[in-house]
């Protein structure tokens, strides 16, 4: 009998924000343990939340992007679960009004392409982190990630491989990231997954037990667990090899097993509630429309007009697409500069090595692209030789700067000066009569190193076609 | 409500009570419950949700970062702490 399983995804993105959900405390990673905490996010009594507009600014913007209706008024509910992680004994969520429903995103498998159904993004607050502190028997609490900002979006079942989820999950990631809801950085758990997963026979259309697995944050490891589980699921239903029952099961990576975990309270169990201290947020035609005029162009669409408009090849636009920070930056060189290709040369290679060298991800870019386009328009006119703007290039990742002064400043400007290029290379072929007779007799490759000389004496600023010839004519005439 | 409804619910919340106190809270849930299902019979189909019941809505504040309290400030309460850390009982999961 053939199989099919059936996948349905909740995904915890992170906000980009720079307090919490409800208090003005710091939202960063990081931080010493209980640095990034109040009253208010350590669920101290008499304490009261007020909501963090540019949360609902990102929960509206995640539902547009991902094709959803966005609720006008939206409302808080509590969440009961008594765990020292979470200082009030409830997370603070929605429930009954969501930011966003009904969405659609599209995806593409080996299989072609395919539609997911969003059921709905949710916005809600982050719980604390726990250490077990084998010396005095005791748990420590740290409540930094309390109240963090996240929304949590989940899809209808409409997943059916391992495959499927990955596609899924990067589009969510580079559609998020495009528009600056999260960094979505899965190793730092600014985007986690719980795989929710049943198996039946084909073209049945009752679903089979759902098992559940929590917080995996990171996309091999899905792929394996998705793997895993439905093999064993098909097993337990073929060969009666075990009962399955509706769990949450954890994943182990390392022995490459899923394993049943206590059972926890289900969902009757939460006694969700309206929360009573958060009034309903209304989001009038004003800021719903100035929530849409925000939202980026889509990755592929800029990737097609780059390479139509622009004329780049498929490589050049798809690395530049990889990032909205690249993009940003592109976009803005090329109204300076005019020329699309060296504006996506500098990017991708110049760019992306110092990023990399400074253990940084092409979001972090923060080169002024104005700035970029006037060094390339310095380098295209002839004022800066390539190797001095590699320098300028340097010097502008540390800090902005106006390329042309720093190249005043430095030395770096282009000499029209050509008796000072023929003084150069008159003392360069004087100074070294064997190397310019082995060239008369023939090897010809030796005149570099001539080149290579006089270049070094005029600090790079000369027109290398000028030099060349110029060069030729002493060394013949000597 | 029958007695096991109320146990299990002294579980969630992490209670514990007397035969005593159990017989007089079901005493008190019985009551409510005859008040309940004269609520239940009224009919509010087409009636709009009630959402929150002061007229007050969208009360937000912008995304700024502020420091407003220490570490030491917060923890003064604490039964115990340790190395910054609120210290509580082993948790196993
Ligand atoms: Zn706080």
């Amino acid at each position: 009998m053939r199989y099919e399983t059936v996948i349905g995804l909740e995904v915890h993105v992170e906000l980009a924000t720079e307090s919490k959900i409800f208090c003005s405390c710091s939202a960063k990673f990081g931080g010493e343990q209980n640095d990034h905490v109040c009253p208010a996010c350590c669920g101290m009594p008499g304490m009261l939340p007020i909501v963090n507009k540019h949360v609902v600014d990102l929960g509206m913007t995640a539902g547009m992007m991902l094709n959803c209706d966005i609720n006008r008024t939206t409302t808080f509910d509590k969440k009961s679960y008594y765990y020292p992680d979470l200082p009030c004994s409830y997370q603070t969520t929605q429930l009954f009004s969501p930011v966003a429903v009904n969405g659609l995103v599209d995806i593409e498998t080996s299989q072609g392409k395919r539609q997911i159904r969003i059921k709905q993004i949710h916005m809600e607050e982050d719980a604390g982190k726990l250490v077990h502190d084998d010396w005095s028997d005791t748990s420590l609490v740290d409540f930094n990630r309390t109240s963090v900002p996240l929304i949590e979006i989940v899809s209808q079942p409409d997943l059916h491989s391992a495959e499927e989820v990955i596609a899924y999950l990067e589009r969510l990631r580079s559609l998020l990231r495009f528009a600056r809801v999260s960094d979505c950085r899965m190793e730092q758990g600014s985007m986690r997954c719980d795989v929710n997963l049943s198996v039946r026979p084909e073209g049945s259309n009752v679903l089979g037990v759902r098992t559940e697995m929590k917080n995996m944050n990171s996309l091999s490891a899905i792929e394996r667990a998705i793997e895993y589980e439905t093999a064993r699921h098909i097993d337990a239903i073929e060969n009666g090899t075990e009962e399955l029952v509706q769990e949450t099961r954890r994943w182990d990576d390392l022995k490459g097993k899923s394993f049943s975990m206590r059972t926890k309270e289900n969902a009757g169990d939460y006694r969700y509630f309206p929360d009573p201290n958060i009034m309903p947020v209304v989001i009038d035609d004003e800021w719903f429309d100035r929530i849409k005029a925000t939202l980026p162009e889509l990755p592929e669409v800029k990737k097609a007009r780059y390479m139509t408009e622009l004329g780049l090849g498929e490589y050049d636009a798809q690395q530049l697409c990889d990032s909205r920070a690249l993009c940003d930056c592109f976009e803005q060189a090329y109204a300076v500069c005019g020329n699309a290709k060296e504006a996506a040369n500098y990017l991708i290679s110049d760019c992306m090595n110092m990023l990399n060298k400074a253990g940084l991800t092409a979001d972090q870019l923060s080169i002024n692209g104005e700035s970029l386009g006037k060094l390339i328009k310095l380098v295209t006119e002839g004022t800066v030789s390539r190797p001095n703007a590699k320098k300028i290039l340097a010097a502008l990742f540390e800090q902005d700067i106006d390329p042309e002064t720093y190249a005043k400043d430095n030395g770096f400007i282009v000499s029209n000066d050509t008796d000072l290029l023929k003084t150069v290379v008159k003392a360069v072929v004087a100074s070294d009569p064997k190397t310019v007779a082995d060239y008369k007799a023939g090897k010809e490759k030796v005149l570099m190193a001539l080149f290579g000389r006089c270049m070094k004496e005029l600090k790079g600023n000369c027109d290398p076609q000028t030099l060349r010839e110029v060069l030729i004519e002493e060394v013949m005439n000597s | 409500m029958e007695k096991t409804t109320l146990i299990s619910l002294e579980k969630l919340n992490q209670l514990r009570l007397t035969d005593e106190q159990r017989d007089s809270v079901l005493a008190f849930f019985d009551a409510q419950s005859g008040r309940l299902a004269e609520l239940n019979a009224i009919d509010t189909e087409s009636v709009e949700r009630m959402v929150h019941v002061m007229p007050i809505m969208t009360v937000v504040r912008d995304d700024v970062e502020k420091k407003l309290f220490t570490r030491d400030e917060l923890q003064k309460g604490a039964p115990e702490t340790l190395d910054g850390y609120w210290q509580v009982p082993r948790l196993v999961d």
